[in-house]
């Protein structure tokens, strides 16, 4: 069963002349397990797209399912919910608070979800698979890019979301840091049995993809 | 408290610049405060010590004690139970001994058999027994003045002599030296038909028998003093404009710090976390900065009223600064409210590219 999914979801932005149809009957499902890349040029509506599916923004029109429950008509704090429980970000921007080490990073995340996160052992684990280990103690502003995208990987994955989303998540790093990127975040769908969303204009992750989209002009094709 | 802490830890000179501003403007209204209830003291601090409810004036005094004679006759009408009423009779003296600074000081006569006499607290030495003796103000003691010096009041030749040292009695900024009424007339030079200033009633209600007389309560007394309102309501408004100039000043400092921070809270509203979370941690972290510079501000207070020397009238209530503490505690939430607006219209969108 998809965890994720969008039937005919449109978005709109502003009214009268100024209205601009961002999403267009957007058809799109992901599994658990599965390693799904939005693939589309600047202002494709890949961001939007991200935002719906991060149930920060509701669809002008059309249902989005996350986990057989129409989360369309969610209220604000409902919304804030199923974001700490069920949803995983990464973003371009990292999501690290600047002022918390990453060993801090994952305890804020204990204060606002109090139950289902990592346990100790698990977090060891991830930051094993992840090699940031010895990073633990370090603060953003002492990690590389690489290092941030991966605590970030790690921050996403620690509340035990079902679904991580990412935006970019390989933006400003070389060919070799995209393709470990590409490889952790492949694996983590696979070992973990997530179902992995990254939106991205950058094609040289779609080696690990299971399955890629193209969205162009608001319109979303599956291409494999 | 989680994130404010973190912060602060964090980012040490940033908070600490903070601080110090609270540290500067609660120890200036710490001072203010001090300074403004001393003052009010030396106005007060003898009337304060008399214990009574109601004080009989002339009605011509414009309710100013030292504007106020009773005459035999308006006495002897009047209903004195020693142990409730006392005569008092004020005179404004210069006090001289030779080789010692002169001293500007109101004398205060009183009636032996009187409660007040018998009331007087003295911090050494006795009370007068006749009408060649008084007690003094400590603060004639730091100027040198000790107990058996002779002293001269105004022009008189005859001497007087210090039997005793009085805490804290001081009238419109003056010390006072108390002493029998009977050496009241000539110190007031009025004539031999004036007995006294006024009386002093521990009785709510005494009923005055004589048009000519007014009955006032100790705070009226307290308000028509010389320069008391005015001193009292320009140190008030000092202190209030100053609390309301720290409340535009940390607000502004809160305001510019979360407008700061906007880019990573819209991560962590993107995350899940809540409005009330970084709503409450905002809060925190103005409380935590207001009362570390509160109690640093406290501290200096503390170190200056030790260091200051005693001629200058301060005085250190803790219960009063505790208020003083209190307004600021308020004034920082009140400040820290108003980027709450801020938070409550982060848009989480702005998050994601």
């Amino acid at each position: 069963m998809a965890v994720i999914e969008f039937k005919k979801v449109n978005k709109h932005f502003g009214t009268g002349s100024a209205r601009v149809h961002v999403l267009k009957d957007i058809d799109f499902s992901a599994n658990a397990g599965e390693f799904v890349l939005i693939l589309g040029p600047s202002g494709s509506g890949k961001s939007t797209f991200l935002t719906i599916a991060g149930n920060i923004l509701s669809p002008t029109n059309g249902q989005v399912f996350i986990n057989g429950k129409d989360i369309s008509t969610y209220s604000t704090k409902e919304r804030e919910s199923l974001r700490l429980t069920d949803l995983g970000f990464v973003l371009q921007s990292h999501n690290l608070v600047p002022y918390l080490t990453v060993k801090e990073q994952f305890e804020l995340a204990d204060k606002v979800k109090k139950s289902g996160n990592l346990t100790p052992d698990n977090l060891t684990g991830l930051l094993e698979q992840l090699e940031i280990s010895e990073l633990i103690k370090k603060y953003p502003e002492q990690l590389s890019g690489g290092q941030s995208q991966r605590v970030a990987i790690a921050r996403a994955l620690y509340t035990d979301p079902q679904i991580v989303l990412a935006d970019e998540p390989t933006a400003a790093l070389d060919s070799k840091r995209v393709k470990v990127v590409g490889e952790i975040l492949h694996h983590l769908a696979k070992s973990q049995n997530k179902a992995v969303i990254a939106v991205t204009h950058d094609l040289r992750l779609v080696e690990q993809a299971d399955k890629i989209y193209e969205l162009n002009d608001g319109k979303l094709t599956l291409k494999n | 408290m989680y994130l404010a802490l973190k912060e602060i830890k964090h980012e040490k000179l940033r908070y600490s610049l903070i601080i110090s501003m609270i540290v500067l403007i609660s120890y200036l209204i710490f001072i203010l405060t001090s300074l403004a209830l001393g003052l009010a003291q030396q106005n007060t601090s003898a009337i304060e010590s008399w214990n009574f409810k109601q004080i009989i004036l002339n009605k011509d005094s414009d309710i100013a004690l030292r504007q106020s004679l009773l005459s035999e006759k308006q006495v002897e009408a009047l209903k004195i139970d020693n142990n409730k009423e006392a005569l008092i009779g004020q005179a404004s003296i210069v006090a001289k001994s030779s080789g010692k600074e002169n001293i500007s000081a109101n004398f205060i006569g009183v009636k032996k058999e009187q409660f007040l006499y018998r009331e007087l607290k003295l911090s050494s030495g006795k009370l007068p027994t006749t009408s060649h003796e008084v007690v003094v103000d400590s603060s004639f003691a730091d100027k040198g003045y000790k107990i058996g010096d002779k002293i001269y009041f105004n022009s008189l030749k005859t001497p007087y002599k210090i039997t005793g040292f009085v805490k804290n009695a001081k009238l419109s900024v003056a010390p006072v030296v108390y002493g029998l009424l009977s050496a009241w007339p000539e110190l007031k030079s009025v004539t031999p038909n004036f007995v006294a200033s006024a009386l002093i009633t521990k009785n709510n209600n005494y009923s005055v028998p004589s048009s000519e007389l007014g009955s006032y309560s100790k705070q009226t007394l307290i308000d028509n003093l010389p320069g008391y309102s005015a001193q009292n309501k320009t140190f008030t408004f000092m202190i209030a404009f100053l609390m309301v100039i720290s409340l535009i000043v940390i607000a502004v400092f809160l305001y510019i710090i979360t407008i700061q921070k906007l880019p990573n809270f819209a991560v962590l509203r993107v995350q899940g976390i809540s409005n009330k979370f970084l709503i409450k941690n905002t809060i925190n972290q103005s409380l935590i900065l207001v009362i570390s510079g509160l109690a640093i501000g406290a501290l200096l207070a503390m170190i200056t009223a030790i260091a200051i020397p005693n001629s200058v009238p301060m005085s250190f209530n803790i219960p009063l600064l505790g208020l003083v503490s209190l307004g600021l505690i308020i004034t920082s939430v009140l400040g820290s409210l108003i980027p709450v607006q801020t938070i409550l219209h982060i848009d989480p969108v702005k998050a994601i590219s």
